[in-house]
Order: C-alpha cells, then structure tokens, then sequence
C-alpha cells in the first residue's frame, strides 16, 4: 500500500474529453485529510467533471486518481461502486433520498448495500447531530429541503468515508437552511477530521471553506486560502483576466 | 390555452404516453374489426345463418374487447397521469386552477385517442377481412359474403377509443385534482396513494357476479352439455378483472406476506420489500395483466379441452353452432391474451423507465448495476407469483363448475402442460421486460440519470 501521510485525495494531469470537449485539462491536485474545500469557476469550467472524475462516478480520459493513497482502478461501473462505495460520500444538490424508505432506512442504506454491519446506534446518533433525532420514522416527502440535505450528510458519513463530494449542496435551499447546511459541513471538517470537497458557485458559501481552488477552461486557475466572500467574488470576477495575463 | 400545454406535454412526454397511444390504438384495431362484421352483416344478400354468425361473432368478442380496451385504456392512462404527478403539483403551485389541470389532462387524452382510431382504421380493415376469410374457411359463413367496412366500425371505433379514454381522463384527473398541493407533492414522493373506495367495491363486485355464474354453472347447466359454456366461459374473466380491480389491495397484502423470503435476499430484497409496499399503486398496474393473461387463458383454453373431450366420449361430431363457439373461445382467447401481453409490457416499461431517477439514486448510494438489477428482478417475480396464484384462483372458477357441469367430477383429466405453458409465458414476458428495460436504464450514467 502506498502510504499517503494525510493525503485524503490526489489527482494527476487528469484529463477528461467528452467527443471533442475537454473539459478537464491535466489537473493535478492534493488535499490534505481534514480539510474543507471549494472549488469554483465559471458556468462549463470543468467543476463538476473534476467531482465526478475524483468520485469515481465518471472514468478520466487520462490521468489518475488517489483516494487515501489507493488508486482508483477498474472500468466496469462495478468495479467503481464497489472503490466508491467504501471510501467516498455524496452530497447532491437535489438530495436524491429514496422517497419509500424513512430517514433512518435512507442513512442505514449504504451500510446495507455495501454488506457492511447495520449499526443502527450509530445511524441514530448521526442523525442527533445534524439535528434529525426526532425525525427517524418520516418519509424525506414529509421534510423541508434543509431537513433532507441534512439527512443525505448524515447518509454521506455514515460508511466513515474518505472524502465526501458535495455538488452544490445549497443550491436548492433558501438561505438560512443554506447556512445550517454549510455550518454542519464545517463542523464535521472541524470535529471529526471529515475531509469534505465542495462545488459552488456561490461565494458566501464558498468561504465557509478552508480554501477555494479555481477552475477555468478545464484548468486549475488558482487557490484561495481563508476565503472571504469579498475576495473570493473578486477573484471570480477577474478569472478571465488572469488567464489572459497568463497566455 | 390549455390544449396548447397539453400538446406540448404530449410531444415531451412521449414515453409515458406510449403505453396509452398503444392501448387505444390496439383497442380501436380490435373493435372495428368486429363492428366491421356487423357492417358486413347487414349488408343485401347475406344469407340468414351467416348473418347470425357474423352478428354474434360481433356482438360477443366485441363486447369482451370493449371490456378490455376500457381497462386497459383506463390504466394506462391513468399512468401516464399520475407518473406527472410532480408536473401537476408544479403547475398548481405555479396557480394553474384545477379547472385548467382537468383541460389539459383531458385534452390530452382526447388527443391520444383521436390519434389512437385513426391510426387503427387501416389495420382494423384488414384484420376484419382477416376475421371473414377465417369464418369462410371454416364453413361458418357462406362464401360469397363481401367485405365491408362501414358506418358500425367507424362509429364504434370512435366512441370506444376516443370517449373511453376522454371518460377515463376525466376520472382520473378528478382525482388528481381534487387533491390540494400539499398532497400532490406527497404523492410525488411515494406515489403510494390509497385505494378508491370505488374500486374496490367494483372489485368485489365482479368477484360476486363471477361466483353467481360459477354456481349457476354448477347448479343449473349441469346436464346442459356445451351450453354449460355460456355461463362458464365468463365466469373466469370477471372473476380476474375483479381480482385486477382489487389489485393494489392484493399486492400491499402479498408483499406483507413475502416479507420474509425477500429479507433472505439482503440489501436487495430489502429495497424490492419497500418498493412493494410503498409503490403499491404503481406497480400493481403490472399485476392486473398477469392476472388477467393467466385467468382468461387457463380458464378458457381448458374449459374448450374439457367440452372436447366430452363430445369424443358422447360420441358426437361437433355442430356448426359449436364449432362457432370454439371458433368464438380461440378467438376471445388469443385477442385477451394479446391485449393483456401488450399491456404488461407497456406497463413494465413504462414503469420502469419511469423509475431511472431512483435507480440512479440507489447506484449513487452504492448500489452496484446488479443489484439495481436483482432488485427489480425480485419484484417482477412478486408479480409474476402473486398474479399466477390469483389468476389460477379466477381459472378455476371456470374450469371447476365446467367440469363438473359436464362430468360429474371436479377436475378436468387434461395434460397440465397447457396450465405450465401459460404460466411460463407469464413468468417469462414479466421478468425479461422488467430486466431488458433496467438494463437500458443503467446505461445512462448515474449522474445524468439522477436528473430526470
Ligand atoms: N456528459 C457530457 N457530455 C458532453 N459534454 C459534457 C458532458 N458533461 C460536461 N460536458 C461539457 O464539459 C464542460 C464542463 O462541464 P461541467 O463540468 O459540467 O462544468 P461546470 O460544472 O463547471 O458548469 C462543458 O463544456 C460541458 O458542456
Ligand atoms: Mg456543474
């Protein structure tokens, strides 16, 4: 095994093509275990290519992908759930919860697919503290969104995964529930050493992070470390110039 | 305004629709080509017993077809309604009033099944042609009877496809409607919905009329000889639309029951467990054709091997009358047995297809594709044995009084082979098309999937 000293994910000169689109253009990256990252961009600049390709939910064209120091291997989709399914959680802008399971089945679910022992204690106590304690029995119908992202967190930790991706997790939420969902990645970050990677477009969400990486054209276009949302709103603003300085 | 949005669902929409365009244009098909015999029969010069054959030919398989074009219409659109059920919740909170809603679903269905009788004017044509040849050739008709095709096809074409999925729209929009916001996103999330009342006291009702024919068989056809048809030849098929009707009902209840052997088939099992009873509504539309498939077959193809076989024993040739009515028992057959198919097919894929966003969503969560695959496996299996066993129950209420209307004895002395193939056809159609049509869903990445 190759040893990872704290490197919770490593990506090297991945490329990702789609016909003739690149989307990803040899992006190389490392992210320290315990660290709360965003990644943003322009609308088409690779962001969600890069979580997918780094979550194994898509294969690169070139270019490999460290989790924990295992590089993620296989072709066939099998293969990848079975990588996946061990070492990496998901956060979805729509919560994708499985309506005809309560909120407690839906965040056992994993575990019971996985042939991983069903601790229910656990899940219980998971769901206590994304504030869901005495919600167990409801359907994810019978929630509000804020409620149902906080379950699928709850769902995304529940297998002790690596990295959890999160693809605008706020993106369908009001504000105040966006900073109770944002206020809990954080936390988990902060108190259990949780490696989380973040897609947004949105600055002030952006800077409940520890860093911001850039993306523009497919491309790593910088980094950001104790974002602000001034800083970062400025940064995107003046994304394309810094390319054009840089050709 | 409405009709405008409504065309525009259709041409988005068109998978979910499919099912029901193919329901009315198969529905449309089969009864003109029986009403056609009726314009055929009327006709100058027809002789008077191919009139009679060619009215009761009309008249009995026409009838049955109207019977199976309204059900399967019905539910095939209501389908196709109800898999909108977020759109509809969309459009009320947007302020469209449940007045607008019933236009558009409405207009739909209009559209549907104007479409439906055109497009099955020409098959219709040249089925009926079909059905006269086969009555010449086997002397039941005399020779020289020409074809028609005329106003009694045309009329009844339309009023069936055209009004009966009109009619069955505005049920089922009813019912959608009438429900506030609130409820119709609810229902967006389990489409679990409750049984109407309605239904099942319709259900029940079948099964009533069905066990009054099956006694009257028994009782007073005994000794009747091949008259003994009359009654029995139905009895099946109320009996399995009734148990069809009741078919959430049965499923909820099943699924409880198969709890346990599902719960041996670990994560997957599992979720077929949940899907069964917290998609009841949905997947009982594919309940309702095996039900249908196995009870009308069983029930008729032994019925006509029972009477068969009696005649040999009396030592009686078979009549131009009888030979009708087993012309007339083939015929009802194979067309139910056809439509009940097609309609299990569209319902499979329909639903299934319906079903990618929650695929996606359990590969996104760690399903592997075979255990997607395994799941929906294990629930067309639970279709497959729950429809069997109450189709067998409905086959039996034919075949039972029948037999013992004609020999004295319970049970027919027939080669079970004909049960074992009907089944086999079953298990056979529910499970390949359940598992051909996961596996073209599985083909779209789960990411994108997720979306729809
Ligand atoms: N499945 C796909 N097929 C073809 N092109 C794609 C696909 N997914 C993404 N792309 C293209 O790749 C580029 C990056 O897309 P994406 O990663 O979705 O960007 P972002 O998430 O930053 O908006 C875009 O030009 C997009 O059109
Ligand atoms: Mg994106």
């Amino acid at each position: 095994m190759t040893p990872h000293n704290g490197e919770a994910l490593r990506l090297v000169a991945v490329r990702k093509e789609y016909g003739t689109v690149t989307a990803l253009d040899g992006v190389s990256l490392s992210l320290p275990t315990g660290t709360f990252t965003a990644v943003m961009g322009p609308s088409g600049s690779g962001k969600s290519t890069l979580l997918h390709c780094a979550a194994g939910l898509d294969r690169p064209t070139e270019g490999r992908v460290f989790v924990a120091g295992t590089e993620m291997t296989g072709d066939d989709e099998t293969a990848l759930t079975k990588f996946r399914r061990r070492r990496i959680g998901f956060v979805f802008q729509r919560f994708n919860l499985m309506p005809t399971l309560t909120v407690l089945q839906n965040v056992l679910l994993p575990r019971r697919l996985a042939g991983m022992p069903v601790d229910k204690a656990r899940a219980v106590a998971t769901l206590r503290r994304v504030g869901l304690g005495d919600r167990l029995n409801h359907r994810p119908a019978e929630l509000s969104g804020g409620q149902q992202q906080r379950v699928a967190i709850a769902r995304a930790l529940v297998t002790e995964p690596q990295v959890v991706f999160a693809d605008e997790p706020t993106g369908a939420l009001d504000t105040r529930s966006a900073r109770e969902v944002l206020a809990l990645l954080r936390e988990t970050v902060r108190r259990d050493g949780q490696t989380i990677v973040m897609v947004t477009h949105d600055p002030v969400a952006a800077a409940h992070a520890d860093s911001v990486i850039f993306l523009a054209d497919g491309r790593l276009a910088g980094s950001m470390l104790a974002p602000s949302p001034e800083a970062v709103a400025e940064r995107l603003a003046h994304l394309g110039d810094d390319l054009r300085v840089g050709v | 305004m409405m009709f405008g949005l409504a065309l525009r669902s259709l041409r988005h929409r068109t998978g979910a629709f499919a099912a029901a365009f193919c329901a009315t244009f198969l529905g449309g098909t089969l009864v003109m080509a029986f009403a056609s015999l009726l314009d055929t029969a009327v006709a100058d010069g027809v002789p008077a017993t191919s009139r009679e054959t060619l009215i009761t030919m009309a008249g009995v398989v026409g009838g049955w077809g109207l019977i199976m074009v309204a059900f399967s219409v019905t539910s095939t659109l209501s389908l196709a309604v109800r898999q909108r059920t977020d759109e509809i919740a969309l459009l009320k909170s947007a302020g469209a009033t449940p007045a607008q809603i019933r236009r558009m679903i409405v207009g739909e269905a209009a559209a549907l099944g104007l479409a439906g009788t055109l497009a099955a004017i020409i098959p219709a044509l040249l089925g009926g042609r079909l059905l006269l040849d086969l009555l010449i050739d086997t002397g039941q008709v005399a020779p020289g009877v020409q074809y028609a095709f005329g106003p009694f096809a045309l009329t009844t074409g339309a009023a069936v496809t055209f009004a009966g999925s009109t009619f069955a729209a505005l049920l089922t929009a009813r019912r959608t409607t009438r429900m506030r916001v609130t409820e119709t996103l609810l229902e967006a999330g389990t489409r679990s919905g409750r049984t109407s009342r309605k239904r099942v006291v319709f259900g029940l009702l079948f099964l009533l009329l069905g066990a009054d024919l099956a006694v009257v068989t028994a009782t007073v056809m005994r000794g009747e000889g091949s008259d003994a048809m009359q009654t029995a030849g139905q009895t099946s098929i109320w009996v399995a639309v009734g148990f069809a009707l009741l078919s959430p009902v049965l499923l909820r209840a099943s699924a409880r029951l198969l709890a346990v052997p599902l719960a041996v088939a670990g994560a997957a099992g599992y979720l077929a467990r949940h899907n069964l009873s917290g998609r009841t509504q949905q997947l009982s539309g594919a309940l309702m054709p095996i039900i249908l498939f196995t009870g009308i077959a069983t029930g008729t193809l032994y019925m006509q091997r029972v009477d068969d076989a009696a005649l040999a024993a009396e030592g009686l040739r078979a009549s131009v009358e009888q030979d009708n009515i087993k012309t007339l028992n083939f015929v009802v057959v194979g067309m139910l047995v056809l439509f009940a198919a097609i309609m299990l097919i569209n319902t499979l894929i329909a639903t299934t297809m319906d079903r990618r966003g929650e695929f996606a969503r359990q590969r996104l969560t760690g399903a592997t594709p075979r255990q997607v695959l395994t799941v929906t496996g294990l629930e067309a299996a639970v279709l497959t044995v729950v429809g069997v066993v109450f189709g067998t129950v409905a086959a039996l209420c034919t075949i039972v009084p029948f037999t013992f209307a004609r020999t004295g004895d319970p049970l027919p002395d027939e080669t079970p082979a004909v049960y074992a193939g009907v089944v086999a056809v079953a298990a056979v159609l529910a499970l390949a098309t359940s598992l051909a049509t996961t596996r073209r869903a599985l083909r779209t990445p789960a990411v994108e999937a997720v979306a729809v």
